[in-house]
């Protein structure tokens, strides 16, 4: 919503551009008007005005004589007789991309792209012919009405331990946040020392669709052993020592404000986890039929929160997916399902793509690295993994 | 930036690959090219602008028009180009993000992909710049174009059933080798290693192809990791794939080896090391002798001598081994992109200690 309606700044002929030409301007502007011929009938300043709605704004200049109309329209490229820029650059830029046209005694500019809340844009009539003055205005567009400030909502994993090759945080938000500079605004502390370089920078920055989830990699070259990062810095989380991550609250959203708060999440360090889950360790509890109860699996550890819950599914004995609403509970490490639809009595699976990780990487039968030296009995599984279970008759 | 200068038709994935020069602009429709993000770019024949599209999951082939020939170009070199694009879309300068650069093979004129806005909202924008420092912004909504989803992302039924599904997959490279679009993605969620292929023209029965990359980190760990950027190259006349990974390893493949549902091992030729993570790669030639040069985050623009990799046997061993060795450009500061402007010269994206962007062309070290 607007906070007000957008505004002309100044509106004055290009032969008087200054303070010192005000008064110049004025008597131009009365001279022109005098000269103007009574038979036009009422007399009607040119200026320019704004028009539209949020989003597609437009400018008009109206009040131009027919005679002016008649000698612009001539001219072959409409474009340059009015330009508009945006104000307040110190350095030459190109005008703004749009459209100009003369329609019902109306010189119009449509820009190709809406003009920004919050700027304010200068738009000027170059005639180019002798004897016709130039105009210039300048519009500011209201800012948009203040939203409530974004926050941090969550980071997993939520466990206060985790391994030493830990490979990712998801940060998520509760508003759509700005991309673009993000490693500036997340540091990672080793108790009052910042950690160097500890995550995988990279310009595309792993957002989600709304931008209110950031997936941020650990450097994968320090968790991998054997590369010259991990030899050189080591890894960029140690065994038995307590860290903070700290997202610093100057980080903005998508409106541009900064978030509401800074955010600090505090962990510990424990011993690297090269175990790939196991999904025959599970334990799986299910409810009685008739209601619609929660299935339970515990994976004995925590999970990657976002392939757990995206990737499990539970099947009924035709194979297909049950609708209904997923959670994970005790540091995501247990995963909860509540069917829409009560349970019916019968065979269920629980099924899965092996690419599911754990809080390390590893996958359903393949560590995140494989030490071929020696290695670890890499299990051969299906694309993906289908547990079994039954839903008890109603008693 | 990543061009195949490949004279000799690929084997990629064992198919036969189709004529694609004739037909490749009777493939593009004109219309609305709803483009939602303008990532990574690449050209492919005839001045169609190939485009990483992320948000949408997919790949746009655009015809540019631009089709003039010049062999060799006049130099493009525009300071504040970040700056002058946002006057042309009216915006401020730090609601530009410039997001790749290639240069034209026939014109030799630059062109930028680029995001008006930082939010999820942010409009794509594609842009090419002359030797004049013109920049002209293409008008998506009536352009010759077509595109094809990127190949073997999940089923987006999947997240209908849990009410909203975050996975994303980043395009971190774009590549055109002889009628195919190879590209390197990363996912917000798995940590997954595909290099994926699509025919182009793109046809709809055609779902592409991935390949698994792996490589070993000194003889004695296997690991699977993303390949962040690649450049194609050949060894010994045979094409071969260049490619950086996410843990900075720079491994060589053949590019033959690319075979659907494959696993490859790479040959790590090189690590950059710690504080450091590659940003672009272009290959050249300079008397008679073949060069990649490697943009780097924090260790400036290496160049590798690319001629004896068929004899380099890679890092196998335990021992602290350096892989090919590389020299570091002196004064090549700040390089953000880099493209093959013609066989002499290399064009530059900057960014300057004001933080402005600034193509600059430069002759190939």
């Amino acid at each position: 919503m607007l906070q007000g309606r957008p505004q002309a700044l100044f509106f004055t002929p290009r032969i008087a551009p200054h303070a010192a030409g005000v008064l110049l301007s004025a008597f131009a502007l009365i001279g022109w008007i005098l000269l103007t011929p009574l038979s036009a009938g009422s007399v009607q300043t040119p200026q320019f005005k704004l028009q539209g709605v949020r989003g597609e704004y437009f400018f008009v200049l109206d009040g131009l004589t027919e005679e002016v109309l008649t000698t612009v329209s001539r001219q072959s490229d409409l474009s340059s007789i009015v330009e508009v820029y945006v104000s307040g650059i110190e350095e030459p830029v190109p005008p703004l991309l749009g459209g100009v046209s003369i329609v019902d005694g109306l010189i119009t500019f449509h820009p190709r792209y809406p003009l920004q809340s919050g700027l304010t844009y200068r738009v000027q009539f170059e005639p180019g012919t002798a004897g016709l003055d130039s105009l210039t205005a300048e519009f500011a567009i209201p800012a948009d009405a203040e939203q409530p400030r974004a926050e941090i909502i969550q980071i997993y994993p939520t466990a206060p331990v985790l391994p030493e090759n830990l490979l990712k945080f998801y940060l998520h938000f509760s508003a759509p946040m700005s991309r673009g500079d993000v490693y500036r605004y997340i540091r990672l502390f080793q108790d009052e020392a910042e950690v160097e370089l500890p995550f995988l920078e990279i310009e595309q920055e792993l957002w989600d669709s709304d931008h209110r989830r950031l997936t941020l990699l650990i450097d994968p070259g320090r968790i991998k052993r054997g590369l010259v990062p991990h030899k050189e810095a080591g890894t960029a989380l140690v065994k038995g020592q307590s860290y903070r991550l700290v997202i610093d609250s100057g980080w903005q959203d998508a409106t541009g404000n900064p978030l509401r708060a800074g955010f600090e999440k505090i962990f510990r360090v424990a011993k690297s986890d090269r175990i790939p889950p196991d999904p025959e360790q599970w334990i799986l509890s299910s409810p009685g039929a008739g209601g619609t109860g929660p299935l339970r699996v515990e994976f004995g550890e925590p999970m990657d929160q976002a392939l757990a819950m995206r990737l499990l599914q539970v099947e009924d004995s035709s194979g297909s997916p049950l609708a209904g609403s997923v959670t994970m509970a005790e540091e995501e490490s247990v995963w909860i399902f509540c069917p829409d639809d009560p349970w019916a009595a019968g065979e269920y699976t629980l099924s899965f793509a092996k690419t599911l990780e754990d809080l390390a990487g590893n996958r359903i039968g393949r560590p995140f690295e494989v030490d071929v030296f020696e290695p670890v009995q890499e299990r051969v599984v299906k694309e993906t993994v289908s547990l079994p279970f039954r839903i008890q008759p109603e008693r | 930036m990543k061009r195949a200068g490949f004279s000799i038709c690929l084997l990629i994935f064992c198919v036969c690959l189709p004529a694609f020069g004739a037909n490749a602009l009777d493939s593009l429709q004109v219309g609305n090219a709803e483009i939602k993000s303008a990532g990574s770019l690449a050209f492919g024949p005839e001045g169609i602008l190939l485009v990483g599209d992320s948000t949408d999951g997919s790949i746009w082939a655009i015809d540019t028009g631009d089709r003039t020939s010049s062999s060799s170009a006049a130099a493009i070199n525009l300071s504040g180009v970040d700056g002058k694009l946002a006057g042309l879309l009216g915006i401020a300068r730090d609601q530009v993000l410039i997001n790749d650069m290639v240069v034209n093979p026939i014109s030799r004129k630059a062109y930028l992909s680029a995001s008006r806005g930082r939010g999820p909202d942010a409009q794509p924008v594609l842009a090419s710049v002359d030797a004049s420092g013109t920049i002209s912004v293409l008008n998506l909504e009536a352009i010759r174009h077509s595109k094809v989803a990127i190949p073997n992302l999940p089923d987006p039924s999947v997240k209908d059933r849990r009410g909203q599904s975050r996975r994303g997959e980043a395009i971190t490279d774009l590549a055109y080798v002889d009628g195919q679009v190879l590209l390197a993605g990363l996912s917000n969620e798995e940590f997954a290693s595909k290099l994926r292929s699509v025919r182009f023209p793109f046809s709809g029965a055609d779902i592409g192809a991935s390949v698994e990359i792996f490589h070993g980190a000194h003889g004695r760990f296997e690991t699977n990791s993303p390949v962040r950027t690649f450049v194609p190259f050949e060894i010994k006349s045979e094409p071969h794939i260049l490619a950086a990974y996410t843990c900075t390893p720079l491994v060589t493949f053949p590019t033959a080896e690319l075979k659907p549902g494959s696993k490859v091992m790479g040959t790590t030729i090189a690590e950059l090391g710690n504080r450091n993570r590659p940003l672009d790669m272009v290959v050249y030639r300079k008397n008679g002798t073949q060069f990649v040069l490697m943009a780097n985050s924090s260790r400036g623009v290496m160049k590798l001598g690319a001629d004896n990799l068929d004899t380099f046997k890679g890092i196998t061993e335990r021992t602290d081994v350096s892989g090919v060795p590389y020299e570091t450009i002196e004064g090549w500061t700040g390089v953000q992109q880099l493209a093959k402007l013609d066989e002499g010269h290399a064009l530059l994206l900057i960014q300057g200690e004001d933080g402005a962007s600034n193509l600059k062309t430069v002759a190939f070290p």
